[in-house]
């Protein structure tokens, strides 16, 4: 004996193990095939087949599931998009407001020109990444490129513990001269891992862009 | 939305975002209504894979031309319906001189023919 209600369950496995497992899509869905189920009884089916015909018009659920995917896919490109654009206005606002900064203090004009020479590397390692991405390795997978994005903050965050805790501590750096150690020190290799970032995240991007 | 009769299917893939976007500006409207409205406007002819439609609908929803609502049927029956924004009504129109353009083209040419 046919149960529409177990049919309808049995399907919604099938879509769930197929990966479509955001559940408004497969709500949505749900409702359609209820929709068109009935509309095939009123001309004439009975539920068995009804229910069969129905399935074949809502289609094959690895499709589905492949055109949502390319949804959420344009949905990351957007965050990515956003994301980029914050960090690259925050290095190229950042070398205007600090090198003004270090352009009148009292500084050495020695120390100003390697002063001014920390932000503006800061800022080129951070554009670097951005336009020079057909230079950077493609990653395809998303997981690796967080794994080496992740791993490089955390060098550096390692690293700025060192400068901050053991280097600059054993020096009786003059004020002029701690702020050009902060700058190269502290600042620049955070240009360095932005331009990472936005390299491999770019090159991965424009190669899927690509190869579609 | 690819299997269809005698429409080729990147015409009618090409297509989907166009007709959403016009059956939507008469009202709001669901996934099922819609693909019945298409089909029947068609003849038949245009007939989309059911569920093909929903990810067209995300996407256009997310791109911020649609928005959606949940709702309810006379019969009590939940329903996801959608409806047209400002951006969605700008695309639509674009979309109308460009499909115009493309007709014109070819109406014109085949005009040529006969002569």
């Amino acid at each position: 004996m046919f149960d529409l209600e177990q049919s309808i369950a049995d399907w919604r496995r099938q879509m769930l193990a197929a990966g479509i497992k955001t559940p408004v899509p497969l709500e949505e869905l749900e409702i359609h095939l209820r929709e068109e189920v009935e509309r095939q009884m009123k001309s004439g089916l009975d539920e068995a087949e009804a229910f069969k015909a129905s399935v074949q018009k809502i289609g094959q659920a690895h499709m589905i599931r492949d055109e949502f995917k390319k949804v959420e896919t344009t949905k990351k490109d957007r965050k990515w998009e956003l994301a980029q654009i914050l960090l690259l206005a925050f290095s190229s606002l950042f070398p205007l407001v600090v090198g003004r900064q270090v352009f009148y203090s009292e500084m050495t004009p020695g120390q100003k020109i390697s002063g001014l020479a920390a932000v503006v590397t800061f800022s080129l390692l951070a554009w670097g990444g951005r336009l020079g991405c057909g230079m950077f390795p493609v990653i395809r997978a998303r997981r690796i490129r967080s794994a080496v994005t992740n791993s490089c903050c955390v060098l550096m965050m390692l690293w700025w513990i060192v400068l901050f805790n053991i280097i600059l501590p054993r020096h009786d750096f003059a004020a002029g001269q701690l702020l050009v150690t902060i700058l190269w020190g502290f600042i620049t290799p955070a240009g360095a891992v932005i331009g990472l970032a936005l390299g491999i995240g770019n090159a991965a991007r424009k190669k899927t862009a690509t190869s579609d | 939305m690819y299997s269809v009769l005698m429409i080729r299917k990147e015409l009618v893939a090409a297509s989907a975002e166009p007709l959403v976007l016009s059956l939507l500006s008469k009202g709001e409207s669901y996934g099922y209504a819609i693909i019945q409205e298409v089909k029947a406007r068609s003849d038949g002819k245009l007939q989309w894979t059911d569920g093909m439609l929903y990810p067209v609908l995300h996407r256009m929803e997310h791109r911020g031309l649609i928005k959606s609502r949940w709702g309810e049927s006379e019969t009590g029956r939940k329903r996801k319906y959608y409806s047209l924004k400002k951006d969605g009504k700008t695309a639509m129109a674009r979309h109308h001189e460009q499909w115009s353009l493309v007709h014109a083209v070819l109406s014109g040419l085949r005009k040529e023919q006969y002569v």
